[in-house]
């Protein structure tokens, strides 16, 4: 008797399910297939009798083992008690197998270990028996019957030896001490003990070990078929006994036998099972560890020969056999054989080698028999850990693959479906732990056909959904759009799918297998994220915060379509990942996989795909809702928001700032209408920042925003509701539903009103798509710094492009992101802070409207330099108050003038008349004493005065308007706003009278004799006293107009009475108008003053280089033209009409005799000759007297100092002809003196005439020694007739 | 027998496929288990199970004998292969310094055989019999095809090659070698 409580070890594999029936033909090519005993458990209660539970337990196994059946051998049945009275269980002697376990018992661990080792010993005694049927002849032909022998149930079998069951299930009791069962001590005893007592079943084979084959061989003589399939299953039972060396030796027996024989089948299963041997005796003899070190050849490679064999039997082996095909089994044999030898090369391989380790997996694989310990940490699919492997191992991952690759091929097809799938898990799971992805891929793709086939044909045969049964002997994917697969197609035809089962438990998992495999073909599934709708209120908030600072970088700028994966491919999984996510069904899932594809492969689908996808995902959603999910799409399309701008407010209603102080301060010295042009600095820096980025708008008023909507698509994507985003100040706007066309931008007016005062943000908008949940897009500013960091993304992100940093899979978004460049990463940072496009919204602003005006149809028709007056009537449309009117005015002309000052090419004297045309000419102006305040309701009437001006086409008034001196607001504010409205008016100005030659003509200085009496005429009509102190002004003045014209010129001269010129010209003729003018003199200091300019402009140096001289003429040329025009109106009058106006002289030139001409002369001579001894009194007279030949006559000469200095002068008198007279003295340079201003010196020099005729005496008077030599003598001349 | 070729971008971004078929027999006799196969399901999933394990194209072959139209093969499953099959060949191409890695998979009945340039562009080829040396011939001149279009400067290095010029000396060496 061993010792009762020996350590050592049994292998107890317990099956999750039990063999399918279609198994059962293995049952004695295969007996490790099935399970050797069955355990039940129960739970008995007062209510139901330990005979009930037997019976229940008998019949569940009926159920699930036919009677038929070789196996289960045992059976067992532990029924626990439930609580403390055991009154009803003590029939349990009767019952076979059936053991009570009291509840009040302690130690239940060793008495269940005691009880399975009994289990196990009633399983070695069955094998024996089997053994015992099978070694009769009878036994032996039907084992040798077929490729897959049966074996009728043992009852049916005589019994051919003399030993009897009896006797085996008797000596049973003495096996009762068992071994506990340990998986997890290794002992390291040099013979395995424990297998030793477990071969205690047929007594006489104990003492046939090893040396009595022949006499087995013996035993069995007399039957027809060889024993090789005998020895075979002796082999297996030994092995399943764990008595290795006996399995061996009837192994090599089958073997040696199996040779000759055409038996494939079963030579290739005695094959596995000597492999088996190898590895199970590797594992107990010292775990290997001794043999790993001195191996010229590698210690498995025995072990992998056999295989390949197997491998190749099982190909080579006959399908038919004696009229049966058994495609199932056979291919189900090739695929174990294959799998059993791929595990142990990665057994091997992953354990780091053949060691104790590899055995640990091959024989006690825990749950996760596909995942060893080497394998288990996060990093083990890096290459660099997976070559380890290899190189520890000395196995490549290839050979694996290899051998793994084996299995697959078409004949997988007649495998029954779960063996299909747990072959295919296998599979994926080993590839998997490879590192070969895209293997696992492909096998978890069939994994996945496996399961829905399962799950759709399963419905099937409820009889509830109707599947048009189309089989495809493609894909199905390549119908694309319209695969019609599972319930889906029933909810369409309009049949109402009702499931059976509701149960969608798995579906998770079948999803995640989904998006795993579109994951490693490049397709991210979950690019759109499902979102539970319950808690989206809080979960919404953390959501926007956290999207802050990645998803602001403008993905459409940033977005360079960069290829990775395999397009066709993805398609084609995308379409099977709809379909699948339809057959299951599971809404949302369709939903997010149809738009997460979308997304991401917009680039490579046909518009047939995107458009089918899309509705797919409609549909879904609509669904999903109908059934009550509560799950719902998160936004999906990319960002739909390209900008977002404030449309411009309507001008009237644009409030605009301005200072308190702007009140107070009345007029500046500047007329406004230069101050666009009277910046101080020719470049100002400030000028350009001035510009306000923050609108202005008016509380409780309707704002406009465009949003630029895009959609890449090819089909019209639907938005449920846009609205936007806004902070700061409550804002009220009404989301609107959106349809963007497809492939467009699409422009969107959102309007809104802002209910408070203060700073409204503009941050983005709020999107959302049918049946999804809404979605914030920030949009921000596109500032200077934004776009430049912007550019540098794209740059850098453009330098990456066509380079390769990483291939194959690393090449994927989300695999490279875990690697990023990490340099420019300062720069790529996304900001932190955001600017948003920003209004400014003011308390609400009065709003006023032109009522009526005088002007018809806006149009006012003026003639050149017409005046006339319009009325604007303006009307309070508001509830508030207006306490604030200013009008400013705008015209044709006004912006060339200033362009051309602007422009400053402009000489000094035309920038003069520039100025002055702007200031002292606009066409309109206003009275500002009419401004009054309005109250709501009220009108008020202005009136305009206009001016007719040459070139204007036409004219604005501005109205600015405001409610400054607010009473409504809690706070004042240094700040108040205003309004304008413009009223625009064409105007014309017909251009009647034009002026030209204006000239300035001296008086002629001689008296015609002749015509003595019209001197006096003259003087009484042009109203001057003398000749030499008065110029003529004459002008022609053409009317090119269609009707006459009456004009006059008056001259207005302080010392010199009024005076006109007026005619009337008739339409198309030229009138030249005449008027003296007296001769003026403008003092040195005025006329040195340089030409002023009206604005502040900073001073420019002129480009003409004049000199002193020169500047100095201009200067005078430029004073007595102002002085002549301050002098001389002209002005016009309708001839028989009312209408009046000026005519301007500033187009005319003055020319330098001009100046001459009105320049008074620097000194005044006088001549008078008068008969010798005669008084000045009588002088008047003189000329009208006759002279006489020969008469002694004086030459009086008078000399003024008109100039404001004293001048020395000198004075030169010519007489002509001059050898006809004699005088005294000389006439030459005759020296007067310095005359001081204004004083008169005479003198008389005495002459004769010698003869009769017309003398002329002329005197020039200059002033001597003085540097400007060039001023122009004074001079005079008269003319003197002489008769006798 | 057919021949698919398909050259990819570092991405896995197909950039040129072809398919050649020639008239030499197919060499391998297929398993017996591969024959005989049910169709025995009713359900659009058991197509894809169907045509991934490789079976649409085995029955054809069975039922209309060596002549084989192209068709019979289903074009994605092809790519799906050619796909799976770049986990060995990465794996090996870092083992390996040739350019050329014969018969570096199989799956189904298919022999891939790859050939990696410098620039990491992988060209990959699907066959069935052995023809070493005809396929090492094959992907030298394709490769000097490639290259001569990559030096247009106009090719981006990552689109589609749709030069016929290129197109046309593939299949020439296609034909000469396969």
């Amino acid at each position: 008797m061993p010792n009762p409580l020996s350590t050592g070890h049994l292998h107890l594999s317990f099956q999750t399910h039990p063999p399918s029936s279609s198994h059962y033909p293995l049952a004695l090519l295969r007996p490790s297939h099935f399970p050797l005993a069955v355990i039940g458990i129960a739970s008995s209660s007062q209510t139901n009798t330990l005979n009930s539970i037997y019976s229940q337990f008998n019949s569940a196994l009926l159920d699930i083992f036919p009677a038929s059946n070789l196996f289960p051998l045992a059976r067992n049945c532990f029924v626990f008690e439930e609580n403390d009275n055991a009154t009803n269980l003590n029939g349990g002697d009767n019952l076979p197998g059936t053991v009570v376990i009291p509840s009040m018992m302690g130690n239940k661990k060793l008495y269940i270990g005691t009880l399975l080792a009994d289990l196990c010993s009633q399983i070695l005694g069955e094998f024996g028996v089997v053994i015992q049927a099978l070694e009769s002849p009878l036994g032996n032909e039907y084992l040798n019957a077929s490729l897959l022998a049966t074996l009728p149930p043992l009852s049916e079998l005589p019994v051919p030896l003399d030993l009897d069951k009896k006797s085996s299930l008797a000596s049973l009791p003495s096996f009762s001490s068992q071994p506990e069962v340990s998986k997890t001590t290794f002992s390291l005893a040099p013979t395995p003990p424990l297998k030793r007592n477990s071969s205690s079943g047929p007594n006489y084979r104990q003492s046939t070990l090893g040396v009595q084959p022949p006499k087995k061989r013996a035993s069995t003589v007399g039957t027809a078929s060889s024993h090789a399939r005998l020895y075979k299953m002796l082999g297996d039972f030994f092995l399943l006994a764990g008595r290795t060396e006996d399995a061996n030796i009837w192994y090599t027996e089958a073997l040696q036998l199996f040779k000759n024989s055409q038996d494939h089948a079963w030579h290739a299963s005695a094959l596995e099972g000597l492999v088996t041997i190898a590895v199970v005796e590797a594992w107990s003899a010292g775990h290997g560890l001794h043999n790993s070190s001195s191996a010229t050849k590698e210690p498995w490679s025995d072990i992998i020969d056999k295989l390949t064999q197997a491998t190749s039997l099982y190909q080579k082996s006959p399908l038919y056999y004696e009229g049966e095909t058994n495609y199932a089994i056979l291919a189900y044999l090739y695929s174990c054989c294959i799998l059993r030898h791929s595990s142990l090369l990665f057994a091997v391989w992953s354990a780091k080698g053949w060691g104790p380790l590899a055995f640990t997996t091959m024989l006690q694989p825990g749950p996760t028999a596909h995942l060893p310990p080497t394998l288990a940490h996060d990093e083990a699919d890096q290459w660099l850990n997976l070559e380890r492997l290899t190189k520890f191992s000395g196995i490549s991952r290839s050979s694996i693959s290899t051998v793994l690759g084996q299995i697959h091929g078409p004949w997988m097809l007649h495998l029954h479906p779960r063996e299909r799938l747990s072959i295919l898990e296998t599979m994926a799971s080993i590839y998997a732990c490879l590192g070969y992805k895209r293997k696992e891929a492909y096998i978890l793709r069939e994994v996945l056909g496996c399961i829905m086939d399962l799950m759709v044909c399963g419905r099937e045969e409820d009889g509830i959904t109707k599947v048009s049964g189309s089989q495809t002997a493609g894909l199905g994917i390549q119908n694309g759009a319209s695969t019609p697969t599972g319930s889906s197609v029933a909810l369409n035809q309009g049949g109402v799918g009702i499931r059976m089962s509701e149960s969608s438990s798995g579906n998770e998992s079948v999803l995640r297998l989904l998006k795993h495999v579109c994951k490693i073909l490049g397709i991210d599934l979950d690019a759109v994220k499902l979102v539970d709708t319950s808690d989206q209120e809080t979960g919404g908030k953390q959501s926007e915060k956290s999207e802050t600072a990645g998803a602001l970088d403008d993905v459409s700028v940033l977005e360079h379509f960069e290829s990775y994966g395999w397009p066709e491919l993805q398609v084609g999984v995308i379409r099977e990942a709809v379909a699948v996510a339809e057959a299951l069904p599971d809404f949302p899932a369709v939903a997010q996989f149809s738009l997460s594809s979308l997304k991401n492969l917009q680039a490579v689908l046909s518009p047939g795909d995107q458009h089918h996808l899309y509705s797919t995902s409609i549909r879904a959603l609509m669904t999903a809702r109908r059934r009550g999910d509560l799950r719902s799409i998160e936004y999906w399309s990319g960002k739909p928001i390209v900008s977002i701008t404030l449309a411009p407010i309507p001008l009237i209603r644009l409030p605009v700032e301005k200072h308190m102080s702007v009140l107070s301060k009345q007029t500046s010295g500047l007329p406004p209408i230069l101050q666009g042009i009277t910046d101080p600095f020719l470049y100002n820096p400030r000028r350009a920042t001035t510009k306000k980025d923050r609108e202005v708008v008016a509380q409780n008023e309707t704002l406009d925003f465009v949003v630029m909507l895009q959609n890449p698509f090819v089909f019209d994507l639907e938005l449920q509701s846009l609205s936007l985003s806004a902070s700061g100040v409550e804002f009220n706007s009404q989301p609107s539903r959106v349809v963007v066309p497809a492939n467009s931008f699409h422009q969107v007016v959102l309007s809104g009103k802002a209910l408070n005062t203060g700073i409204l943000t503009v941050r983005g908008c709020v999107v959302q798509a049918p049946g999804g949940i809404s979605q914030e897009f920030l949009l921000p500013l596109r500032t200077d710094e934004e776009e430049e960091r912007l550019a540098r993304k794209k740059s850098s992100i453009a330098c990456e492009i066509g380079r390769f940093k990483y291939s194959g899979l690393e090449s994927f978004p989300w695999e490279r992101s875990k690697k990023p460049i990490k340099y420019q990463s300062s720069q790529m940072n996304p900001r932190k802070s955001f600017r948003f496009l920003e209004c400014k919204v003011v308390p609400e602003q009065p709003l006023l409207r032109v009522r009526r005006t005088s002007v018809n149809h806006g149009a006012l028709m003026l003639y050149e330099g017409e005046r006339s007056t319009l009325r604007i009537t303006l009307e309070n449309i508001s509830p508030l108050p207006i306490d604030f009117i200013h009008l400013a005015f705008e015209d044709s002309t006004i912006e060339p003038a200033q362009q051309a000052l602007m422009d400053g090419d402009l000489s000094v004297f035309e920038t003069y008349e520039t100025e002055h045309s702007l200031i002292n000419e606009p066409v309109f102006t206003w009275n500002k004493d009419e401004a009054r305040p309005i109250q709501p309701g009220q009108t008020l009437t202005l009136s305009i005065s206009c001016l007719g001006k040459a070139g204007c086409t036409s004219g604005t008034v501005h109205v600015s308007y405001s409610y400054a001196h607010r009473t409504d607001l809690e706070e004042t504010s240094d700040y108040f706003y205003t309004r304008q409205i413009s009223y625009p008016i064409m105007v014309t100005v017909y251009p009647m009278l034009q002026c030209h030659n204006m000239d300035l003509i001296p008086f002629p200085s001689y008296h015609d004799h002749i015509r003595g009496a019209e001197n006096a005429t003259r003087r009484y009509h042009l109203d001057i006293d003398d000749g030499s102190s008065w110029c003529l002004f004459s002008v022609d003045v053409r009317n090119t107009y269609g009707s006459p014209f009456e004009v006059a010129f008056e001259r207005e001269y302080i010392g010199a009475p009024q005076s006109s010129a007026i005619t009337t010209i008739p339409p198309g003729s030229t009138s030249r108008l005449i008027l003296p003018l007296k001769r003026m003199s403008l003092s040195e200091k005025e006329t040195s003053e340089p030409i002023p300019t009206l604005s502040d402009r900073q001073f420019v140096v002129a480009k003409d280089k004049l000199s002193g001289a020169e500047l100095q003429l201009q200067r005078e040329l430029f004073w007595y033209r102002e002085a002549l025009f301050r002098c001389v109106r002209g002005r016009w009058k309708e001839a028989g009409g009312i209408r009046t106006g000026g005519i301007s002289l500033r187009q005319q030139r003055m020319t330098l005799p001009m100046l001459e001409a009105l320049r008074q002369d620097f000194a005044r001579v006088d001549l008078f000759l008068c008969p010798s001894g005669q008084e000045d009194g009588e002088d008047n007279e003189g000329p009208n007297r006759p002279l006489r030949p020969n008469q002694f006559l004086e030459l009086k000469v008078k000399v003024t100092n008109l100039s404001s200095t004293s001048l020395p002068l000198s004075l030169t008198i010519d007489l002509e002809p001059s050898d006809c007279l004699v005088y005294e003295g000389t006439l030459v340079d005759i020296p007067i003196g310095r005359l001081d201003e204004g004083v008169t010196r005479e003198m008389t020099i005495p002459i004769c005439f010698l003869t009769d005729g017309q003398f002329e005496i002329m005197a020039h008077l200059r002033p001597v020694g003085l540097l400007y030599v060039d001023t122009k003598p004074a001079r005079v001349q008269i003319t003197t007739s002489v008769r006798s | 027998m057919s021949h698919h070729l398909f050259i990819l971008s570092p991405s896995d971004t197909p950039v040129y496929s072809l398919t050649h078929h020639s008239t030499k027999p197919v060499a391998t006799a297929p398993s017996p288990l591969a024959a005989n196969l049910p169709t025995w399901s009713t359900s659009a999933f058991a197509g894809t199970l169907t045509a991934l394990s490789g079976a649409s194209g085995a029955t054809q072959h069975t039922s209309s004998g060596p002549v084989r139209i192209g068709g019979g093969q289903d074009r994605h499953v092809i790519q799906m292969i050619a796909n799976a099959s770049l986990d060995v060949i990465e794996d090996i191409m870092r083992k390996e310094n040739a350019m050329y890695l014969r018969s570096v998979d199989k799956f189904n009945e298919w022999t891939v055989s790859a050939f990696v340039t410098p620039g990491n562009v992988k060209f990959i080829l699907l066959h069935e019999g052995k023809n070493d040396d005809g396929i090492r011939a094959f992907f030298m001149e394709v490769w000097e095809a490639f290259v001569k279009t990559q030096l247009n400067p106009f090719y981006s290095g990552q689109g589609v090659i749709r030069s016929s010029v290129f197109d046309g000396r593939v299949r020439t060496s296609a034909k000469k070698h396969l």
